[in-house]
């Protein structure tokens, strides 16, 4: 979804990326504006099945980036709060 | 007499083909042997402690060794839009590239009506020379009227629950709490393995009115 970041924003609309670590150079490489990175297996960026508070304290910390991010290409990792 | 390469390449749309271990058709002999080696011991240790955590870190620690590198497309600088407004007030957005689509309305890839998963695992190579296509998806879509088809993940956690890669569910909660204003009134998705330049073509032309007609503050977004 890296290209789908660079059209939105160039759109002049934010977004954010929320993505497995494994995901991490890709991103990078393509200079996404804002990226949280999360410690799970492929295919399940938001965490384990079932796990809603897990997923909603993933969900909370990347629409708080999208606020936060100041400059292109933040990418951060996620911390369960 | 079958070599340790091909059977690391026989993981990945091979013979034995597994998606959550594809990652090992990406490694050198050694490191797939290292992370087997690994796998096993740590096996050893879940029998008796059933600890799942230290085998989950395991498996992304592997993953993240074997997609580590230069990546295919870079860019020395990107746009970057600074959000207007308070997150607490804005309108989002929801889309991901993890090919979720309703019942009753497949997308219908490759002119194959009621493809299966295993045919798209088989067809992968024909997905990532084709056009995407987005599937819009009404944010009050009933979980069990939610489909999953893509043949570049497992999609094993996905069909489990929808939200470990579409999270429509927990953005709508978002709003019950206050977190933001409002979503979108539909959620998007398509299959991420498809042709980058055609990918770039639909947004251009088709995905970016689409969206931008309901005037979103922001936009969540999931690769799988």
């Amino acid at each position: 979804v890296g290209h789908v970041a660079r059209f939105y924003e160039a759109q002049g609309v934010p977004t954010v990326i929320v993505a497995v670590e494994a995901f991490r150079d890709t991103l990078e490489g393509m200079h996404v504006p804002r990226a949280l990175l999360t410690p799970f297996p492929m295919g399940r960026p938001f965490g384990a099945p079932g796990d809603s508070a897990q997923q909603s304290d993933v969900l909370k910390m990347a629409l708080n980036l999208i606020e936060e991010a100041t400059t292109s290409k933040t990418i951060v990792h996620y911390s369960r709060s | 007499m079958e070599s340790f390469q091909e059977f690391r390449k026989s993981i990945s749309y091979g013979s034995r083909n597994n998606l959550n271990f594809k990652f090992l058709a990406r490694m050198t002999d050694e490191d797939a042997a290292n992370f087997l080696e690994a796998l096993l011991q740590q096996l050893s240790v879940f029998i008796d402690t059933h600890e799942i955590e230290p085998l989950l870190k395991l498996i992304v620690e592997g993953q993240i060794k074997a997609y580590s590198g230069t990546p295919k497309y870079q860019y020395a600088e990107g746009p970057f839009a600074v959000m207007a407004k308070p997150i607490r007030s804005a309108k989002v957005g929801l889309l991901t590239s993890s090919g979720h689509f309703v019942d009753g309305n497949d997308p219908e890839p490759l002119g194959v009506k009621e493809m299966s998963q295993q045919e798209a695992i088989t067809r992968i190579s024909d997905f990532i020379r084709e056009t995407p296509i987005l599937s819009s998806i009404p944010m009050n879509t009933l979980a069990e009227k939610l489909m999953v088809r893509h043949g570049g993940y497992d999609i094993a956690g996905a069909l489990l629950d929808a939200n470990v890669v579409f999270p429509w569910q927990r953005l709508q909660e978002m709003v019950e709490g206050n977190h933001i204003d409002s979503t979108l009134s539909h959620a998007y998705s398509f299959v991420g393995a498809c042709a980058q330049g055609l990918l770039k073509q639909q947004l251009e032309s088709n995905w970016g009115p689409l969206l931008l007609q309901e005037s979103p503050d922001a936009l969540l977004l999931v690769p799988a």
